[in-house]
């Protein structure tokens, strides 16, 4: 095949490559198909191409799936597995993007509760104890709080591990109650049990059911209300001091005279006379969420006069308080007014001057040099041109060490340097004046670089010193940087 | 006659195949190309497929092992410019093994079957005899 140059005929394709990839959506990774990789017309009636065939085909949903997805609707079965799996039903086949779990991985992702696992700690105001020694005596009438502080306290230990405690019992009553709970209304609280109490008190053992209320009715006499009130009302429910409340407040928003228990009986609850003191207050003050918005005057009003309809009388009043203010206001004589003139003194005037101030800058920030008259200002570029001096005179002067063309370079008034540049501007332009017209070209040449040279070699020692004292530059800057102002620049 | 030329002499396994070729017709060139980064699994791969087709008496040419590719990456090993100049040099290393058939494609994915291990690649080129 060397023989053939480059871009020669090319060769019959008549080959396929197959490459071996795992199937998507594949568990096991030796699950692998063999998948063309050109486009040559060569077929291999035995290899890949059968293969795809079988992969569809086994997969029940996607035999047909597959090939009429894009047209009509998915077929039932396929339609009923992606309705299964909680996947919407809009005409696309979902099941093309399912992964079988590997089986190692499923067994892997049971949950197996850790034995080494430390439950959650407890949070720092709480303090556990284990009072499974505490004996628990008979309720007789004498509830001494202090006995019964020793008891328990001196059967108690504290407890440093906390574990959970799972009682069997229990834990196969929380199994079984996920299950069986959803049928057994029986067993369960119907919605209106407290109706239900409270109506079948009346005939029945009051001690006992008066207890039991007792502690609904916190939470749910709010509730209560939403009942229909023409049932019975609680009267034989020990009133406490809540429900007082309550009455009174009803009674100041609906106006009703509700006389019938008056009977200030203390319950069980005693709160103490602060909380008593605050509740009345809160009461007295009325807060409470209406039907329409009222303001803060409104509520003052309405102590004296509780109709919704001041609403009209109030516009009326103040349209009325309007007129008649612009009445004075026409009537009144100048006279009578005081006018009273504020004038502001500044004071700051008095102290300060044009004078004294001279900036608001401070010499914290800023250096401000020594004020002196302008100095003449100095340019950048020469004065003289090039193409000038050409014409006027055909010789480049070079001075210095460094062998610059002096007239070239920015100005510089020193009377010092003045008076060097003119004789030796006479001795040169002798020397100069001989070959001037033929060497010109040379000698320019030989100028320019020489100038480079010079350059070149200004340029490398500047690197070299720079580089030799880096460290050092460095350090200074670091020290400039604290102390000196930001613009300095070292390095 | 087919029999003793199995049993004496591998090499013959041409004569054998031409046999019978009248009941496995399509005989074609299978090129099998592997490739991996690593030289160990490569090999162990090449060995099960080498024993696979000789088991089936199979015409195959060994593996070949093409010339190892490395792959350079040089990177400066500072994240910034500063510093000594000290440069990173990252190499891959890609082998290659080809190994010849001739067979029916069928007993080729047969063979291709085996467990193959993970990071080797396999390519099938199937041509005509």
């Amino acid at each position: 095949m060397g023989g053939r140059g480059g871009g020669g005929g090319r060769k019959a394709r008549n080959f396929a490559t197959f490459r071996l990839f795992p199937r998507a959506g594949a568990a096991d990774p030796n699950d692998r198909v063999f998948v063309r990789v050109d486009n040559n017309d060569y077929t291999v009636p035995g290899f890949a191409d059968e293969d795809s065939f079988d992969s569809s085909l086994s997969d029940p949903s996607a035999g047909d799936g597959n090939f009429h997805s894009a047209s009509g609707p998915l077929p039932e079965h396929v339609r009923r597995e992606i309705l299964e799996l909680g996947l919407p039903d809009d005409g696309y086949n979902y099941l093309s993007h399912l992964r079988e779990l590997r089986p190692a991985a499923a067994a892997a992702s049971s949950f197996v509760p850790s034995s080494t696992a430390r439950p959650e700690p407890l949070p720092l105001d709480v303090k556990a104890y284990d009072a499974s020694r505490v004996r628990v005596g008979p309720s007789d009438g004498e509830l001494d709080e202090g006995k019964t502080m020793c008891k328990v306290a001196a059967k108690t230990a504290p407890v440093r591990r906390i574990e959970k405690a799972v009682d069997p019992d229990v834990a196969r009553l929380l199994d079984e109650s996920d299950v069986s709970h959803v049928g057994s209304e029986d067993e369960g609280l119907e919605e209106d049990f407290v109706i239900i109490a409270n109506r079948a008190e009346g005939e029945e053992l009051e001690e006992e059911d008066i207890e039991e209320m007792e502690e609904w009715n916190g939470v749910l006499s709010d509730v209560e209300e939403e009942f229909d009130f023409e049932e019975d009302e609680p009267k034989p429910r020990v009133r406490r001091l809540l429900d007082e409340q309550f009455d009174l407040l009803a009674l100041e928003e609906y106006g009703d005279s509700d006389d019938d228990d008056r009977v200030v009986k203390d319950g069980e609850y005693e709160l103490p006379s602060e909380a008593i003191d605050e509740l009345k207050l809160f009461q007295s003050q009325n807060v409470c969420v209406d039907e329409e918005y009222r303001t803060p005057a409104d509520f003052v009003r309405q102590k004296q006069d509780s109709s919704t309809a001041d609403d009209v009388d109030e516009s009326a009043r103040v349209i009325k308080k309007c007129a008649e203010y612009a009445e004075r206001y026409l009537n009144e004589s100048a006279e009578e007014e005081v006018v009273v003139l504020v004038s502001e003194s500044s004071e700051e005037s008095e102290i300060w001057d044009c004078e004294t101030i001279v900036s608001t800058f401070s010499n914290l920030d800023n250096h401000p040099g020594k004020i002196e008259t302008p100095g003449i200002p100095r340019k950048r570029l020469p004065r003289v041109f090039p193409g000038e001096t050409t014409t006027t005179n055909d010789i480049i002067k070079l001075h210095g060490k460094e062998k610059l063309p002096v007239e070239y370079l920015p100005q510089r008034r020193r009377n010092g340097e003045k008076k060097k540049v003119k004789p030796v501007e006479a001795s040169v332009t002798d020397k100069f004046k001989k070959g001037a017209e033929n060497e010109t070209k040379e000698e320019k040449k030989a100028r320019k670089a020489a100038v480079k040279e010079e350059k070149k070699e200004a340029r490398k020692a500047k690197k070299e010193l720079k580089g030799l004292y880096k460290s050092e530059t460095q350090k200074a800057q670091k020290v400039a940087a604290v102390t000196g102002p930001s613009s300095i620049r070292l390095i | 006659m087919a029999a003793a030329d199995v049993a004496y002499a591998p090499p013959m396994k041409s004569g054998k195949a031409g046999f019978e070729a009248g009941l496995m017709d399509p005989q074609h060139r299978i090129r099998i190309t592997l490739s991996s980064r690593s030289v160990k699994n490569l090999e162990k791969v090449c060995g099960d497929l080498v024993k696979g087709a000789k088991g089936k008496d199979l015409k195959i040419k060994g593996p070949i092992r093409m010339p190892t590719k490395v792959l350079h990456i040089t990177t400066r090993k500072s994240p910034c410019g500063e510093g000594t100049n000290t440069w990173d040099r990252f190499e891959m290393r890609i082998h290659k093994r080809v190994i010849d058939l001739i067979s029916t494609p069928d007993v080729v994915k047969q063979i291709t079957s085996i467990t193959i291990e993970p990071g080797v690649e396999v390519e099938v080129t199937i041509s005509d005899p």
